[in-house]
């Protein structure tokens, strides 16, 4: 900066009470910073300390130590809760990875319709997850719904998507799949335009087929966005709560209880906060868990490497 | 003006306007002749009913009430959410006989409010089921009763010879008799409460109950096995009921039989009038009621929409005042008129049965036959927790996930542990 503008600066601000101090800094940023901890730090930790007690409408709500985490982690109503969690986030990150990239590659080419098709890949991600859900219901009814009745045209066997325990965890596994995959393409389109031309020509040149590229060049140049796309999966799906609630309430008889849908109905139908909130920090510490594993082992290969 | 507004002034303003903004509700709330409520609603006369009330009750008394309105289940989760965070917004909730349990120690006793002969007009199954059965406390004033008899398609009924079931054996004879050409003879809810709502009037109809002498769990004896069974048999066995009922609460219930694709169902009052009504059903004039099945015992759940006083307000006297004036003659009076709502006073009910006509008057009856014989769940600490393991023990025996017994007993030993822990026992 020149030093007449310098000096146009420090005149203009020179009726300013505070010195140009760190504590200044702070001072100014004070009032968002008291609205971050009055409504993400305090309900967090207030929570946090909920799952330490026997926290019901019962008046008194005596300490439990780590009883209520110790209750549900040797739960059957929780382990059944935790399995369909792997589950769901397992099939669904996997399709929706796997369907994303190649989605992407796809729309990525200059073929004719590409720009409409990138243009309709942004309406599922743009529906709100309450009306997803309702619209799921409805097509996998199996008396009034789409899919049956395609299904009994064809003279196919009705599946029975929401009456079924297996089924059901399916169906919303679809519904999640087609609500987030077009996320993925998006992601996944963006690095791919982003990417050096130089050593896919050079690969071209050398006769590398279209998959030897993929694989060899385009998959290793797209790992840091493949990882940030698996960490905001990995995140969303230890949050999805309205699909699953409006297409099956967790049922049938807990097939799709997810831990989102345990926690609630701990808190709101059983009214036992101390044991959501314990649900909640180990659905929190299991994500925390997983993200550490997907950083930390390539980081630690990485190290080895170099050793 | 922007010229004349230095960032000083502009920054006292908006100081001033914040702290006008946070001490508003204290002021307001501060008025001595005004109370809050949170209070139910459900379709499109209910902001016009109690509006209505609150301005009829505010003309009496010269007290104000502000009041918010919102369906069941948002409900439900708010009252839980004020509770647990003991909130004095409100100083009156609408509330309901099925998590009354939960709230015990955060509604105010209304036992002083209310004589032994006031107490005595209510429906004892209302009363006694709103109520601590520890110490005796009572939670809440029942508003109107919920119980529910059989509504089943005359037209088609009478088309077949056939008549409404009266035993568990007549519901599968004619359910068999009328399913066919994408209809089915009878819908029943499968999901969550409504589930165990279902299971619960079996049991009782078999002979067994929840809990016995001990209150430990009995609802695995041989009369849960056999409820639970049937129940199972209605959808995977016969198949009389539609598949996908092992997803439907009341709602879908409900629309089975106004939409025309089922013959009968068991439903609550608002069904008389929802079938009725040519905008809500497509089998006006169509339809019949006739009393509850029964095996062994003729009992099914009486339950009861309630008004309770939060334990937190500050203005207990003239809450209490216009909790009385919602249960109060001119106030389900005027529920009955609107949304043929049960009266929970056994004398406005013995009024409005005399008044009625017709299929109305028969309907009415059957009603008040049920609540008569009515139960509900135990009210003991834990059970609100028990009741969502009781949702996916039946979900699970009525998709054939595991059988009835083995759903039921592990249910039973989860069931003592939670409510030992709660303090059922102590």
């Amino acid at each position: 900066m020149p030093p007449v503008a310098q000096h146009q600066v420090s005149g203009r601000r020179r009726r300013s009470p505070l010195p140009y101090t760190w504590q200044r800094g702070y001072l100014l940023a004070s009032p968002a910073l008291l609205v971050m901890v009055a409504i993400l730090i305090y309900p967090l930790g207030y929570s946090f300390i909920m799952s330490f007690f026997r926290w019901d409408l019962s008046g008194s709500a005596p300490f439990a130590g780590v009883g209520n985490y110790t209750d549900e982690l040797f739960g059957r109503q929780f382990n059944q809760a935790l399995r369909n969690q792997t589950i769901f986030s397992v099939v669904s990150i996997t399709i929706e990875v796997v369907a994303g990239m190649a989605i992407a590659v796809l729309v990525n080419g200059k073929l004719r319709g590409m720009r409409l098709a990138r243009t309709l890949l942004l309406v599922p991600p743009m529906i709100a997850p309450a009306v997803v859900g309702l619209n799921f219901r409805w097509l996998f009814n199996t008396q009034y719904g789409l899919v049956d009745a395609l299904l009994r045209m064809f003279n196919l066997p009705e599946i029975p998507w929401l009456n079924h325990p297996t089924w059901a965890l399916v169906s919303v596994i679809i519904a999640d799949v087609w609500q987030n995959t077009p996320l993925m393409v998006l992601l996944f389109l963006a690095g791919l335009q982003s990417l050096p031309q130089e050593p896919l020509e050079a690969a071209t040149v050398d006769g590398a087929t279209p998959w030897q590229r993929f694989w060899h060049i385009v998959l290793p140049l797209m790992r840091p966005v493949i990882m940030i796309a698996l960490m905001l999966r990995i995140i969303d799906t230890f949050r999805t709560f309205d699909v699953v609630w409006l297409m099956t309430q967790g049922g049938p008889g807990g097939a799709t209880n997810l831990l989102t849908v345990y926690s609630y109905l701990l808190a709101f139908q059983a009214v036992d906060f101390g044991h959501a909130a314990a649900v909640s920090y180990i659905a929190l510490g299991m994500s925390l868990f997983v993200l550490g594993l997907l950083y930390g082992i390539p980081w630690l290969i990485a190290k080895r490497r170099a050793i | 003006m922007s010229a004349s507004l230095s960032r000083r002034k502009f920054l006292a303003a908006s100081a001033a306007v914040t702290a006008g903004s946070l001490a508003a509700p204290w002021v307001a709330r501060a008025q001595a002749n005004e109370i809050t409520a949170l209070l139910i609603t459900g379709g499109p006369l209910y902001p016009k009913y109690w509006e209505k009330i609150v301005q009829d009750f505010t003309a009496k008394t010269g007290i104000k009430v502000r009041y918010d309105l919102l369906e069941f289940t948002p409900l439900t989760s708010k009252v839980v959410t004020l509770s647990a965070a003991r909130s004095s917004q409100y100083d009156v909730y609408s509330t309901h006989t099925a998590q009354i349990d939960s709230y015990f120690n955060h509604f105010a006793p209304l036992n002083s409010y209310f004589s032994e002969s006031e107490l005595a007009e209510f429906y004892p199954v209302a009363v006694k089921y709103l109520s601590d059965p520890k110490t005796g406390n009572l939670a809440a004033i029942p508003r109107n009763m919920d119980a529910r008899v059989q509504y089943y398609r005359s037209d088609v009924y009478q088309e077949k010879g056939l008549k409404p079931a009266e035993t568990w054996e007549d519901l599968v004879d004619v359910g068999l008799k009328l399913t066919g050409n994408g209809h089915y003879g009878l819908v029943v809810p499968g999901q969550g409460d409504p589930a165990q709502r279902t299971f619960s009037d079996l049991l009782w109809q078999a002979g067994g109950d929840w809990v016995d002498q001990a209150n430990k769990p009995a609802f695995n004896s041989e009369a849960g096995i056999k409820a639970l069974t049937f129940y199972r048999d209605l959808i995977q066995k016969h198949k009389i009921v539609p598949p996908d009922a092992v997803g439907y609460q009341w709602n879908e219930n409900s629309t089975e039989l106004s939409s025309g694709t089922v013959y009968a169902n068991f439903d609550w009052p608002g069904a008389f009038a929802t079938l009725s009504n040519p905008e809500t059903s497509r089998i006006v004039g169509k339809w019949s009621t006739a009393p509850y099945i029964r095996d062994k015992a003729a009992i099914s759940c009486a339950i009861s929409h309630a008004m309770a006083l939060n334990g937190q307000s500050g203005r207990k006297e003239p809450a209490v005042e216009f909790i009385k004036y919602t249960v109060g003659p001119e106030a389900q009076r005027l529920q009955f008129e609107q949304f043929t709502n049960f009266p929970s006073s056994q004398v406005i009910a013995k009024e409005v049965i005399a008044a009625a006509k017709g299929p109305q008057a028969t309907w009415l009856q059957q009603l008040e036959t049920t609540i008569a014989n009515g139960k509900e769940w135990p009210k003991l600490a834990g059970f609100s927790k028990v009741c969502t393991l009781m949702f996916s023990a039946i979900e699970q025996a009525l998709t054939d996930q595991v059988s009835p017994s083995d759903s039921l007993n592990q249910a039973a030993t989860e069931a003592e542990e939670i409510m030992r822990r709660a303090g059922a026992y102590d």
